[in-house]
C-alpha cells in the first residue's frame, strides 16, 4: 500500500502528514530511575521518534516508572536527571507525559489537587507531568499504530 | 486493535502481577479484551490458592474476574508449566497450552503486545 501511494501520488509523498513511514506511537515506561539504562532507553527512543517526525500520542508512566515524575529527586551532578530530560522533551514537542494516578499516589507522587484532597504535606509531581487514570493507557492504545513498552 | 499481554511475574513478592492484571481489566473495560499469555513465574498466578499474603490482594480473585470482563483467551507456555512441575488441569482457569517454539507465531496474530 505504501509503495502504491509513492508511485501514484506525488502529493502524498511531499505532504509530511501522510508520509507512509510516519506512525503514531504510545510509549509505556514501567522502569524507574533506579533502572537507569532501561529508563534512559525509553527516553532516547521517544526522542528519536520525535526527531524522525513520528507522532507520540502519549508517554504513559506506570509501576516503577512513576518515580520519574517526581520533582523532588536530586541526582548527583555528574549523572543524568531523567525527569528534567522528559520535561524538556515535553516542552520542545508538546509531548504528553501521563502518570498512572493509582501507582503515583502509592509512591508519594502527588499534584497540588491530590495533596489537598488527602491533606498531605505538599505536592511532588514535576511540572509537565499529569496524573491520569489507567484508562488513558487503554484509550491511547486503541488509537496508536505502535505501542512500545520499556521495563523488565 | 487486538492486544496480547504477556505476564511473567510471580503472583506475590511484588506488585507487578497485580498491576499487570489491573491493566488487563482496564483494557477490557475499554472493550479491548486482551489475550493473555502466562510465561515463567507468571504461570503461578493461575494456581488455585485459598489465601494470599496479608501484604497483597488475592491474585486468584482477580484472575477469576477475567471471565466476567470477557477475557477468555488465556494461553500458558508449556515449558513454563514444566519448569514448575504443573499440568494445565491443576490451574484455576481453562487455558490453551502453547509450546515456546510457537509463541512468536501467537504474538504475530495480534496488533499490539504488552509485556509485563
Amino acid at each position: 500500500m505504501a509503495g502504491f501511494l509513492y508511485m501514484s501520488d506525488l502529493n502524498a509523498v511531499i505532504s509530511p502528514s501522510i508520509i507512509p513511514t510516519s506512525l503514531t506511537y504510545v510509549i509505556v515506561v514501567r522502569c524507574g530511575p533506579d533502572q537507569q539504562s532501561q529508563a534512559l532507553s525509553a527516553f532516547r527512543f521517544t526522542e528519536e521518534l520525535l526527531l524522525q517526525g513520528h507522532q507520540v500520542l502519549r508517554v504513559f508512566f506506570y509501576q516503577q516508572g512513576v518515580h520519574l515524575a517526581s520533582g523532588l529527586r536530586v541526582m548527583p551532578q555528574d549523572e543524568l536527571n531523567l525527569t528534567t530530560l522528559w520535561q524538556q522533551l515535553s516542552l520542545d514537542y508538546g509531548l504528553e507525559l501521563a502518570v498512572c494516578i493509582a501507582a503515583a499516589l502509592q509512591s508519594g507522587i502527588v499534584d497540588q489537587q491530590e495533596s489537598s484532597r488527602y491533606e498531605l504535606a505538599g505536592a511532588s509531581l514535576a511540572s509537565q507531568f499529569t496524573l491520569v487514570g489507567l484508562g488513558q493507557l487503554a484509550a491511547a492504545s486503541a488509537e496508536c499504530n505502535r505501542l512500545v513498552s520499556f521495563g523488565g | 486493535m487486538s492486544c496480547l499481554m504477556t505476564l511473567s511475574h510471580a503472583p506475590y513478592g511484588s506488585q507487578c502481577a497485580k498491576e499487570s492484571l489491573d491493566a488487563a481489566l482496564i483494557l477490557a473495560a475499554f472493550e479491548q479484551q486482551p489475550a493473555i499469555l502466562f510465561v515463567d513465574e507468571g504461570v503461578l498466578q493461575l494456581l488455585p490458592t485459598s489465601q494470599s499474603p496479608a501484604s497483597h490482594k488475592h491474585i486468584g480473585k482477580i484472575i477469576s474476574a477475567l471471565e466476567i470482563y470477557d477475557i477468555n483467551d488465556l494461553w500458558v507456555e508449556q515449558e513454563s508449566l514444566d519448569r514448575f512441575g504443573l499440568v494445565a488441569d491443576e490451574l484455576s482457569q481453562t487455558v490453551n497450552v502453547i509450546a515456546r517454539s510457537k509463541v512468536a507465531r501467537l504474538c504475530a496474530q495480534y496488533d499490539q503486545h504488552l509485556v509485563f
